[in-house]
């Protein structure tokens, strides 16, 4: 135990700390400039200087530790002296230009000033010029108002590990600058604003248009993105969203957003948004009132439905819409229109690979806390880069990294490049056979515990090839699969973290296997990457062909009867089709009519020509979205719904995390559960609903797994579903590797899809500030490619396939293998999906984009 | 990018230390020399070579002086003028450079022969006044000697 004084005050600890962590547990206040609790000491600004008995100098109390018997002063003429003197220092250079100054108001420095500052400055000699930066679209730069406390630097450097800024030119001439010495061409995750204590670094977005006295309301709500669910406080001014910000404690995300969160946010105030209800009438989408569309929307789907049956009607839930409005919309499809064809686009990697998981795991295998994973010592990163996907999950990555966790990568992860131990790069769609190679290590090593007999069996069946063999087949070196193998064998703890990439492959199931193996043998922590807020809710609340909310299997009666007798109403009994598969029905004529709430097939699924087709011949198209989106364009009836900023109502997240979604601002409109109410009260389904809390209330005994949860509960955090390690349908995989199809990469190129940082489709594309730091799509090539091809980064290439063709720039990206090329999927009319054709996994039902083959030649400038 | 010679020379370096970042200032230097001075693309290269990011490595290279930050001449006069030199008449050679070459403290000559840099103390008080040229130590320099040395730099 250790006791120190300060202020005559007598603090006890348990193990040592700075003297301002002792001060402010005691509740004493230490001013500070250039400490920052989220990031490594620096002690460069001296304003926190204290005197120490039996010290002969001040010292800083932010780098001190405490001793036994320390005796310490916070307040005396002394220091006050020394503040004022610093101060009069950093004021030395500071331009004084506080009104006009968006971080008025709420500025360490200027606070401090008022507090112990000079009245007036003794330096006549003129102030250093620095002209204010503009070159960049988002992040303004003023290093006159620079004190050079490198929270910054060290928040870039240290947390956000993208090393952007860095001190430059030395002493009274230093300064704060990205590379370029303008635009930032970074990560823009945007933690240096919030770190700033001053107005050095700040947003263009907002400029001269926040001040903190004129922030109205600020709600705390949590972001429409990913699937992270990072809390974010919203600050309202005149009923229009102000800034977005982060809190340090607050959340998952303890202080730090990306830059989809952070700055991605003003879709919402898009001009392009729908603001009536519309009909097709002749052909074109005529606005209507809400009481026209929905007896439309009613009549239409209940003639269908008494013509060709339910089944022939289907149901495209959201990953982007509430939990709620998810609950809400399965009851409309199977109490109202009696299918189970509801899905959505969970489908396209998420929901088939955590059904795959917890049929041999268990219900929530993968739900682990995101925090876990910085705890991890090992980290394996399969099919994405989870710094650009899921960026604060990324983040996490990184810091275990810097921890000393041993990280590896397989595949084009460039975001952990810098981080990694190990970088696998095998040649394109030889991952999981690199795995199956990586998983034959470690049975050498591990010894089987007989946990889990069925999946003991199952590996042991299979004839897996050694290192040596896998390593010629996926081009790497022999030593570096063994090396990996070893490096998550040896250590206690260990993440597994699985990207889309290696899902969305017609044997998808394979890889899956290959990983669960591994993370058996390991006893690791699984998690799945997540492009939606909600996707996970989709799941739970039921938006599945065979699975009831609370992620009851349909096929079981004693659920199915329950949930009947809760609803009033028989449901069909068999299994509905999946999100592709309804395509397909829908292109060959069985699905008549579809509902869409808050997704975008036309352009979200691959081979979207076709999508595009299927759904055009569809006889009736309900979209219910926020703009008009491919798919809206060619529906009959549009329903506008709310954004993710105006309405009430819980995500939940990829570990499983029910947090609440608040309204900040008040738009006329409807929410999407309200549209559907109103449809299905018309087609005589029980939907007494007011709030989307009531909502919650049915959804409560109707599903098991949220027994008695309330919004109270999901406030204080306590929303979170642990493993149960139950698996309620006991599916064992069977596979052998004797069918394994190698596809012969000689010479040719394969499209891949790139998930980019910046952007994530329908919603980023409307947004002012990401369409600035990134405003349209680029080709990824390798630099081979690039040589063979004599193209530079610019250029401008065709880039054609079975499915189409389009006209793209190139740019050359050093973290890719030689015969892949990388498109997006976010920009109107240039997706990659609109150039892939696809073949479905037979067990994850998601479609397996690899194999296409495309040409490259230089095309004409635009 | 960096020559396949500099690429292993950088490496060498790296070799020797336990982290990759304590080559950065030496693997400026090979840079520079390749470059004639540190332009972006030769940061960018130290950068590739070391990895360490870029932008730290320029935090590094403008924080010390003797990184050249624009371009310099084929030959680079460093003179001292501190004390001693000063008082051995240094101040002269400056003028006698100026008025032979037109070349001023700081700038370079119009043909891209000279750079000339005035030196804070080289140590070489004794034999006052100095200058180096390029790597070469010159002392004792006069009014006489300066001229018939720098007329061996081509």
């Amino acid at each position: 135990m250790i006791t120190v004084t300060i202020n005559g005050k007598d603090i006890k600890l348990e193990k040592p700390v700075t003297i301002l962590e002792a001060a402010r547990t005691a509740g004493i206040e230490i001013p500070t400039l250039c400490y920052h609790e989220s990031l490594e000491l620096y002690g460069g600004c001296r304003l926190c200087l204290v005197e120490v008995e039996k010290m002969p100098k001040l010292q800083t109390a932010c780098t001190l530790y405490v001793t036994d018997g320390m005796v310490v002063r916070t307040e005396s003429e002394q220091i006050a002296d020394a503040r004022r003197g610093i101060l009069e220092f950093l004021l030395i250079n500071h331009p004084l230009d506080c009104p006009y100054c968006d971080k008025a108001g709420e500025c360490d420095l200027q606070d401090l000033v008022e507090k112990y500052g000079p009245t007036a400055g003794r330096f006549a000699e003129g102030k250093r010029k620095h002209p204010e930066s503009f070159d960049d679209p988002i992040i303004v730069r003023n290093m006159e108002r620079c004190v050079m406390c490198t929270r910054c630097v060290r928040m870039c450097d240290g947390v956000q590990g993208d090393s952007a800024i860095a001190v430059t030119n030395r002493g009274s001439h230093s300064f704060i600058e990205p590379f370029s010495g303008g635009r930032y061409n970074c990560e823009y995750c945007g933690n240096c604003l919030t770190v700033c204590p001053v107005g050095a670094i700040m947003s263009r977005l907002h400029r001269h248009s926040y001040r903190a006295w004129l922030v109205e309301t600020e709600v705390n709500t949590v972001c429409s993105y990913c699937g992270v669910g990072c809390s974010m406080v919203i600050q309202v001014r005149n009923n229009s969203i102000n800034r977005v910000v982060p809190r340090f404690g607050l959340g998952i995300n303890n202080g730090l957003l990306c830059v989809r969160g952070r700055f991605g946010y003003d879709y919402v105030g898009n001009e392009q948004r729908i603001k009536s209800p519309l009909v097709k009438k002749g052909g074109k989408l005529e606005p209507v009132t809400w009481n026209e569309a929905f007896n439309t929307v009613a009549d239409r789907l209940k003639a269908l439905r008494e013509r060709y049956g339910g089944s022939a009607l289907a149901g495209i839930a959201s990953g982007r819409c509430t939990n709620e409005e998810n609950y809400v919309f399965q009851k409309l499809m199977r109490c109202g229109l009696g299918t189970n064809n509801i899905d959505s686009s969970a489908r396209l990697g998420y929901s088939g690979a955590q059904r795959y998981l917890e049929n041999i795991f268990g219900q929530g295998v993968t739900a682990n806390p995101i925090y876990g994973i910085a705890n991890s010592e090992a980290i394996l990163i399969v099919g994405g880069d989870p710094t650009a996907i899921n960026p604060i999950l990324g983040l996490q990555i990184r810091t275990a990294s810097r921890n000393g966790a041993r990280v590896i990568t397989i595949g084009y992860a460039p975001g952990l490049e810098r981080f990694n131990s190990i970088g696998l790069k095998p040649r394109i769609f030889t991952e999981g056979i690199l795995l199956s190679g990586i998983l034959c290590e470690i049975l050498k090593i591990k010894p089987f515990t007989g946990e889990n007999q069925t999946l003991e069996s199952v590996i042991k069946g299979l004839s897996l090839r050694p290192a040596r063999e896998i390593a010629e087949i996926c081009r790497l070196a022999e030593d570096d699969i063994r090396k990996a193998a070893e490096a998550i064998c040896n250590v206690s703890s260990i993440s597994i973290v699985i990207g889309q990439d290696i899902i969305q492959r017609s044997n998808g199931n394979r890889n899956l296997f290959m990983l669960s193996s591994i993370g058996y043998m390991l006893n690791a922590r699984m998690t799945l990457l997540s492009e939606r807020p909600n996707e996970q809710g989709t799941i739970d609340m039921g938006c599945l062909p065979d699975m009831l909310p609370g992620g009851r299997p349909l096929e079981i009666e004693t659920f199915r009867k329950r949930y009947e007798g809760l609803a009033g109403t028989e449901i069909p009994s068999g299994p509905g089709l999946t999100l592709m598969e309804m395509v397909e029905a829908a292109e060959a004529g069985q699905i008549k009519a579809m509902y869409i709430m808050g997704e975008n097939p036309v352009f979200n699924l691959p081979d979207s020509n076709a999508v595009k087709k299927a759904l055009g011949s569809l006889e009736f198209l309900v979209v219910q979205d926020i703009f008009l989106s491919e798919t809206a364009k060619i529906a009959d009836v549009v329903l506008p719904a709310l954004a993710w900023s105006e309405k009430e109502g819980t995500y939940t997240n990829l570990e499983r995390r029910m947090q609440h979604v608040r309204r900040a601002v008040d738009i006329q409109g409807m929410e999407d559960w309200r549209i559907i109410s109103e449809i299905g009260k018309r087609l005589e389904v029980s939907m007494p609903y007011n709030s989307s809390e009531d909502i919650m209330a049915e959804m409560v005994r109707v599903s098991p797994l949220h027994t008695g949860l309330t919004y109270e509960d999901v406030d204080k955090g306590n929303a979170l579903w642990p493993y149960k390690g139950e698996p309620l349908r006991a599916e064992m995989p069977s596979l052998s590797l004797s069918d394994e199809n190698i596809i012969a990469d000689k010479g040719k190129l394969y499209l891949m899809v790139r998930r980019p940082l910046f952007h994530s489709g329908t919603l980023s594309r409307r947004s002012y500030a990401l369409n600035n730091i990134c405003s349209e799509p680029y080709l990824r090539i390798s630099r081979a490619v690039a040589e063979r091809l004599s193209v530079k980064d610019g250029d401008v290439l065709k880039v054609s396939t079975v499915k189409g063709s389009l006209q793209v720039k190139t740019k050359v990206d050093i973290s890719l293998n030689d015969s892949a090329v990388l498109l997006t999927n976010n920009f109107e009319g240039m997706g990659a999906f609109s150039l892939l054709g696809y073949k479905l996994d037979p067990v994850t039902k998601a479609p397996g984009i690899e194999g296409t083959e495309v040409t490259i030649e230089k095309g004409k400038p635009r | 990018m960096l020559s396949e010679k500099a690429i292993k020379q950088v490496d060498e370096i790296i070799a020797r230390y336990p982290a990759k970042r304590s080559a950065v200032m030496p693997a400026l230097y090979i840079a520079q020399m390749e470059f004639g001075w540190l332009t972006p693309e030769a940061i960018e290269a130290v950068s590739e070579a070391t990895g360490v990011p870029k932008a730290t490595v320029k935090g590094v290279a403008t924080f010390y002086a003797m990184y050249k930050h624009k371009p310099i001449g084929r030959h680079l006069i460093q003179l001292c003028t501190n004390v001693s030199c000063m008082i051995f008449g240094a101040e002269r050679l400056v003028d006698i450079i100026k008025n032979k070459y037109g070349l001023e403290a700081g700038g370079t000559t119009a043909d891209g022969r000279f750079s000339l840099v005035i030196m804070e103390c080289i140590g070489a008080c004794g034999t006052a006044p100095a200058m180096l040229v390029d790597t070469d130590f010159h002392e004792n320099l006069t009014e006489e000697n300066i001229v018939k040395i720098l007329e061996n730099y081509k």
